[in-house]
């Protein structure tokens, strides 16, 4: 029976939720590691490793280097493992110097300077974005990546119906306005960006009537490209289906709630790999 | 000086106990919360409307309530009331998050406390397998599965919703979704009852066990809950003092500061609440000793028997497990009452005029009453403070660990026993550490 263990670092454990909601596993596998849910101390050998959440203490990091040291395969799933995630909003002046100035205590794990992505420091065999990625996703990864079914991109998976006539003249905002049932969030005058956003997550949101905010990060097409060609080819979307000011586009997708996802796979965040160098993830690295 | 550390595992989130001992003597014992993200600095200049998708974040246990909480502070600080129709489905929303946590507190985070196993999963290998515990572990996550798709159906998304927006939600329950989803919470109820009819008997075994079901001295409790069918969608927060009867105290989330009284501890990235120098206690046992009567059938009958056998008030730690499955077949039979009502009408959100101000959103979520707190200048937050249902217990929490402590340390030797005995008094109270110290 195959082995896996879940190394949680600093996150919100939804991607160990994700995963618990996924039952099919429990007779399949062996889940030898995982503090949510298994008393163990240690990461024993295994053939998978999933790691969670992102560099936060020095005792995250010191959890870190010694699992990866047993296991076949390191799997890092979610935004936080990826970029550092929601925390990573706090990677500015002011709010590190909060940090450093009110948190530093005695008895308790030292924070770093910033939240740090897995693959600042060991090598990851494969990616899993998603805040937090699908149940049916970690199924994937636990029996074959390589077969996962998915379409290009979340738009694909959504199922609205895109209207030629109809353009919204600017953004309705997050929270503002009626949802039509069945017509493409951006005729709406939603920000959705779920048009180059990496399908595989089924569309949840847009399905439910909120805007795709790009959680699974960029498709294959701009993977290994830099951020700008991602938003380069948004704004190419609302000049083509609305006539929204392209400053009112760029001010929304720089907001937090895109920016968090928006640059996950971009050098934003800190994706220097092991080798030292700043080359991007490669795509079939991605799932 | 000796200090003893003890790891935990079958919690939310990364903390530690530390008892530190002097000649045999309990010197303290402290419950040390070992993360820290710093959301409160981190949404500062966030546009305020953002909040509803950011703060789910905190917590990918407890998302849903913050998410709720999110949106309720923004509807006080832009003075909106949403259409009756969004708050029934987001009290459906509450209920699936209930469903969820409470399913797997009890199965996957203490159920092996019982068993003598480090996890559900291995019940099958060690042999443990009688009638009452075939396959555990997969009616375990049958039922807490019927909870996340309730969350699915109600809120969008499966860990992080997005369907509550300010002024209502994004849509209804249509007529054939809301029929599927009750009949899975059907099937789900008895698999949900059978479990913890045998959660209740290996807990009762477990008593006798230890001789205890954890006595402590009387707390005050807290919650937003009461009556009878209540709702978690949260109103007032009560107070129950330590004698019980009478509450001591009933304020809204705006007041909550002329009553609790949030500290700081160096020693951990938690703080800390109390209530005019009184340990308080939130979670199931505070709202099984504030609510009379649950109002459905299964579950009222379970709460009837738990008053029968340990009063009202109730304070043993052990209960608060209890109180938790009651909570469970309340949150199925419940859901199911509201999924019989017509869930597809038109009127599921009001429009809205954001404004700069002040804003409380308050909910009961799994662990007590939630409290976001917003200032908003120039549209965007310009402070946020997060009151969370874990610090409401961190020092009820400290307190029975330290009665545990006492009683497995003598002068002489440290009972092997005490080891457990921290890993099933911090589980009672299902603490939650990204949601404390987020």
């Amino acid at each position: 029976m195959k082995c896996f263990a879940v190394l949680q670092l600093s996150g919100c454990a939804g991607c160990e939720v994700a995963l618990l909601n996924a039952e099919a596993w429990v007779e399949a596998y062996k889940l030898v590691y995982m503090p949510l849910v298994v008393s163990a101390e240690d990461v024993p050998e295994v053939d998978v490793l999933l790691i969670s959440g992102g560099v936060r203490t020095d005792e995250d990091l010191y959890k870190l280097r010694r699992a990866v040291k047993n296991a076949q395969q390191v799997v890092a799933v979610g935004t936080c493992a990826i970029s550092g995630g929601v925390a990573n909003l706090g990677d500015r002046d002011e709010v590190r110097s909060l940090f450093l100035a009110e948190r530093d205590r005695p008895h308790v794990p030292r924070l770093l300077p910033k939240s740090h992505p897995v693959d600042t420091f060991v090598a990851v065999d494969l990616y899993v974005p998603g805040c937090p990625p699908t149940s049916e996703l970690f199924m994937a990864v636990l029996t074959n990546p390589h077969d996962f079914q998915a379409s290009k991109v979340v738009c694909q998976e959504c199922g609205r119906q895109k209207l030629r006539d109809v353009k919204p003249a600017h953004l309705l905002g997050f929270q503002q306005g009626e949802v039509l049932p069945d017509v493409c969030l951006i005729n709406q005058g939603y920000l959705c960006i779920g048009s180059s956003t990496r399908g595989g997550c089924r569309a949840p949101c847009p399905r439910a009537g909120h805007p795709c905010v790009g959680c699974r990060g960029p498709s294959d097409v701009f993977i290994e490209k830099e951020s700008t060609a991602w938003f380069t080819s948004i704004k190419r979307v609302f000049a083509t289906m609305t006539n929204v000011p392209e400053a009112e586009i760029e001010q929304g997708l720089r907001s937090p709630q895109l920016a968090l996802f928006l640059f996950q796979f971009s050098d934003y965040a800190d994706n220097k790999t092991v080798a030292g160098d700043h080359q991007p993830r490669p795509k079939e690295k991605v799932l | 000086m000796t200090t003893l550390t003890f790891p935990l595992s079958r919690i939310e989130g990364h903390a530690r106990v530390v008892v530190d001992v002097r000649d045999g003597i309990v010197q303290s014992a402290k419950f040390q919360a070992t993360e820290f993200r710093g959301f409160e600095h981190l949404v500062k200049g966030a546009p305020a409307e953002q909040m509803p998708v950011l703060v789910p974040r905190i917590c990918g246990v407890c998302s849903t309530a913050h998410h709720v909480a999110s949106v309720k502070a923004l509807e006080d600080a832009y003075g909106v009331t949403p259409p009756p129709l969004a708050l029934t489905i987001r009290e459906l929303l509450m209920l699936g998050q209930l469903l969820q946590n409470q399913a797997t507190s009890l199965f996957i985070f203490t159920m092996p406390d019982r068993l003598g196993v480090d996890s559900i999963f291995e019940v099958g290998e060690v042999g443990l397998d009688g009638d009452a515990l075939a396959g555990v572990a997969a009616r375990a996550l049958r039922v807490r599965q019927a909870g996340t798709h309730l969350i699915t159906l109600a809120g969008g998304q499966f860990i992080h919703p997005v369907k509550a927006v300010v002024g209502g939600v994004t849509g209804g329950i249509a007529v054939a979704a809301a029929a599927a989803m009750r009949a899975e919470l059907a099937d789900a109820l008895p698999v949900a009852c059978a479990l913890f009819d045998t959660y209740w008997a290996y807990s009762v075994a477990l008593s006798e066990r230890l001789g205890t079901w954890g006595d402590d001295v009387p707390a005050c409790y807290l919650t937003a809950v009461s009556g009878t069918r209540p709702n978690y969608y949260g109103d007032f927060i009560r107070l129950m003092g330590c004698e019980g009867g009478d509450m001591c105290a009933q304020f809204p989330a705006r007041e909550y500061r002329a009553f609790l009284t949030v500290g700081d501890a160096e020693y951990s990235y938690a703080a800390q609440t109390s209530y005019k120098g009184n340990v308080l206690r939130a979670n199931s046992l505070a709202r099984a000793n504030l609510v009379d009567s649950l109002g459905t059938p299964c579950a009222n009958e379970y709460l009837q028997r738990f008053h029968r056998e340990f009063g009202q008030p109730a304070h043993a730690i052990l209960l608060f497990d209890l109180a938790r499955g009651i909570e469970l077949v309340y949150a199925i039979e419940r859901a199911i009452e509201i999924l019989s009502e017509s869930l597809d009408g038109a009127e599921t959100r009001l429009p809205y005029e954001p404004r700069d101000g002040e804003g409380y959103g308050l909910v009961e979520a799994p662990r007590g009453p939630l409290i976001h707190h917003y200032r908003i200048e120039n549209g965007l937050i310009a402070q946020a403070e997060f009151v969370i249902p874990t610090v409401h217990n961190v020092l009820a929490i400290e307190r029975a660990l330290r009665v545990a402590a006492e009683r497995y340390i003598t002068p002489d030797r440290v009972n092997l026993e005490l080891e457990r005995a921290v890993g099933r008094v911090v589980r009672a109270f299902d603490p939650c550490i990204a949601c404390a110290t987020h």
